[in-house]
Parts: structure tokens; sequence; C-alpha cells
């Protein structure tokens, strides 16, 4: 819904035209993964908190190998973050008229971001759901966790839309790389946010 | 053979202090009650003893045929039920035994889920949603997931709560039963299921 509703009032107020031409690709890309990142945000961050505030967390832990939680969190996440990317994107791209260059880089930044995306509020999820004051500490540890990625995929749709050579495609590798790093992490420490 | 060694547990909260120094030994048969006032501490106790909280003080020792069973693997050995734990309202109580089934990847089909729900009387019930469960109701549930995997250690948490006289039999018939494969471990305050122990430790001594 917050997806929803942002994509709206930015089509509305912003629309395609309002924008000098040659200022689309970096601002266009920087409009979409705010929406996406925060759209993100609002819906992940309630993955383990749900679990808590259900009384179901005590089963679980009693029940199921740490890492055999998270990974399960983390598949939910990316297929709710995958479903919310195949709805926004496309709209994004019919109402703000995004002119892409490179369509194959472009998709592969949104996979990639999404996947890194998915990693970071996973695991951020499970260190807030304990909390008393969740959504200042979410926020507060998104932000340094989330902002090189965040940076990375707007460098790289940016790139996707002007058509800069994307030999190597640098930041689909830098995107995969956080993935990687953030799923090994996380199961590393997992078994330490999840105990008491 | 599976046996249960708590040496030395204590625990506090700051600086109020919940119990100290409690030690006890389970082994195959051996019913504990454990007794308190309010706030003595038994819920904790269970939980420690559990693994879902650290004890300030202590260690809880778990072995089978003599060898130390690592923490990551206790989770197989102990069934529990207590008030705070909750079954997931969205499932019905079958969909809730096949999904505990599946995430402790115990080899139990759909036809072992149901005998265990008509172990706890609720059969008629199976194909309800939990959210349309009395709490009597959700109290039978628990104690089938806490048996599905039939542990040797069972940790019951006031375990007649909410129950009607038949479903304090079904508790009474766990008990005894498990003292053919294990142990039990029971936290209340009525004289009823302190009965079922043959020692019991008080918290507010």
């Amino acid at each position: 819904m917050f997806a929803v509703t942002t994509l709206i009032a930015v089509s509305f107020s912003i629309g395609s035209f309002r924008i000098e031409e040659a200022e689309r690709p970096f601002l266009y890309s920087v409009l979409l993964w705010i929406i996406l990142t925060f759209s993100a945000l609002s819906g992940l961050a309630r993955s383990f908190v749900k679990e808590e505030e259900a009384g179901t967390i005590d089963v679980l832990k009693l029940s199921a190998r740490p890492q055999a939680v998270f990974l399960g969190k983390l598949l939910f996440n990316l297929t709710l973050l995958g479903a919310l990317e195949l709805m926004i994107v496309p709209s994004f791209i019919l109402l703000m008229s995004y002119q892409i260059s490179f369509p194959g880089f472009f998709i592969a930044v949104i996979i990639s971001g999404g996947l890194g995306l998915g990693a970071g509020t996973t695991i951020i999820a499970a260190m807030i759901a304990r909390a008393s004051t969740r959504g200042a500490l979410f926020s507060a540890l998104s932000l340094p966790l989330l902002l090189p990625l965040m940076i990375t995929c707007i460098k790289g749709c940016e790139r996707a839309a002007i058509g800069i050579s994307s030999a190597g495609w640098p930041e689909v590798k830098i995107a995969v790389a956080y993935f990687v790093i953030m799923i090994t992490m996380s199961l590393l420490l997992f078994p330490l946010v999840w105990e008491e | 053979m599976f046996t249960l060694n708590v040496s030395g547990i204590g625990k506090h909260y700051g600086e109020t202090l919940l119990f100290r120094d409690i030690s006890f030994q389970l082994n195959r048969g051996d019913v504990l009650a454990v007794a308190g006032w309010n706030g003595s501490g038994k819920s904790t106790l269970l939980r420690i003893i559990a693994g879902l909280v650290r004890p300030s003080a202590g260690q809880v020792g778990m072995f089978f045929n003599s060898e130390p069973i690592p923490k990551e693997s206790r989770r197989r050995f102990v069934g529990m039920v207590a008030p705070a734990l909750s079954l997931y309202d969205e499932l019905t109580g079958l969909e809730n035994m096949e999904f505990f089934c599946r995430v402790r990847g115990t080899a139990c089909n759909r036809n072992d889920c149901l005998d265990i729900i008509d172990r706890v009387g609720l059969t008629e019930h199976a194909t309800k949603m939990c959210r349309d469960y009395s709490s009597g109701m959700k109290q039978r549930l628990k104690l089938a997931q806490a048996l599905l995997h039939k542990p040797p250690l069972l940790l019951l948490d006031e375990p007649g709560c909410n129950l009607d006289s038949k479903g304090i039999e079904v508790v009474q018939e766990i008990v005894s039963e498990q003292r053919q494969s294990g142990m039990s471990v029971i936290a209340s305050n009525e004289k009823r299921e302190a009965d079922y122990a043959d020692r019991v430790i008080n918290l507010s001594e």
C-alpha cells in the first residue's frame, strides 16, 4: 500500500515532463530506489516482530534451527520484495516515461539490489524484534547498512538509463557481493540474535 | 538414556534476585514439581532449562548415554508447554502440528499428527482454525505440540491452565506415560499437579 501510494504521489506531482531530460536518468533512479527501499523497510521490518507479538517466537526457538528460521524469513521477504518490484518497477517506468537504454543491465540491477535489500532488512528485522523502540532502532540500523547498496543501485539504474557502457556490470557485482556478505554474516550472527 | 543435570542455577534481573543455587538431577521416570509464589521464578527456571533464557549463574547439562548434548541439539530432547507459548492462530490445529513436524525435521506424517491430536482429545476440532479455539482447546494443542517429537524431557508450566476435568485427566495421563520414556518438570501452584511429582522444589523458600 505504501509503495502504491508513494508511486502515485510521485507520478502525479512530478510526472514525466517536469524534469529536464538530461536530469531524468539520475532523478528517476533516485525516486525509484527511494520508493523500493522505503516500501521494503515498512513491510519487511515486521517479519520477526509479528512472531514476537503473537507469542509464537518461543515455540519456533524450541522447534527449529536458528539458521532455518532465518532462511525461511529471508525467502519470505525476498518473495514479497520480488512481488513488490514486479508491481512497482513496470508501473514506475510507465507512469514516468522512464527511458532505459540497457534493459538487461537495468533488470539485473533491480534483481540484485532486491536481493541485497531483502538480506539487509531481514537481519535488521531480527535484531529489532525484541526492542521496545523498534521503529527508531530499525531506521537507525538500516541507514548505515543499506545506504551503500542504495547508492550502488541508483548509480546502476542511472547507467542503464543513460546507456553508458555497462561492460563488467560493476553495480550488479557489488550488489551481488553485498547479498553474499549479508547472508554469510547473518547466518553466523543470527544464532546470537535469536538467543536471549 | 537421557539425564538432566541442573547445577547451581541462579537468575537475577538487575538487582532483583529471583532464585539462586538451584541444583537437581533427573533420570528416566522422574517427575519434579517446581512450586513458589507468583513471581518467584518458576516459569523462568523452566525457560532456563529449555534454553530460552540464559541463567545468571550455574549451568544446565543434558546427557544422552552419559555423553553431553550440545546446546544447539537440545531442542530435539525438550518439549515445553507454557502460558506464554502460542501456536499459529491462522492455521488449523492439524496444520500447526504438520508445520512443527516439518520445522523440527521430525519424520512424522499426517496420521502421526492426527494421533497426537486424538491423544489430547481434539480430533473433532483438528481442521478448525486455531483462532476459533477456546483457551482450553489451545492448551490441549500446546500439549500436543510438546509431545509431537516424543521428547525425553517434558517441561510443563501450569499444564492444567484453562483445562476442564477431562483435560486435566489428559495431563495426568501424559505425565504418567512420560515416566516410561523420560522425565517431566512441572511448574505449578496447584496441589493436584504437585501430587504428580516425586520431588518438589519450592522457590519461595
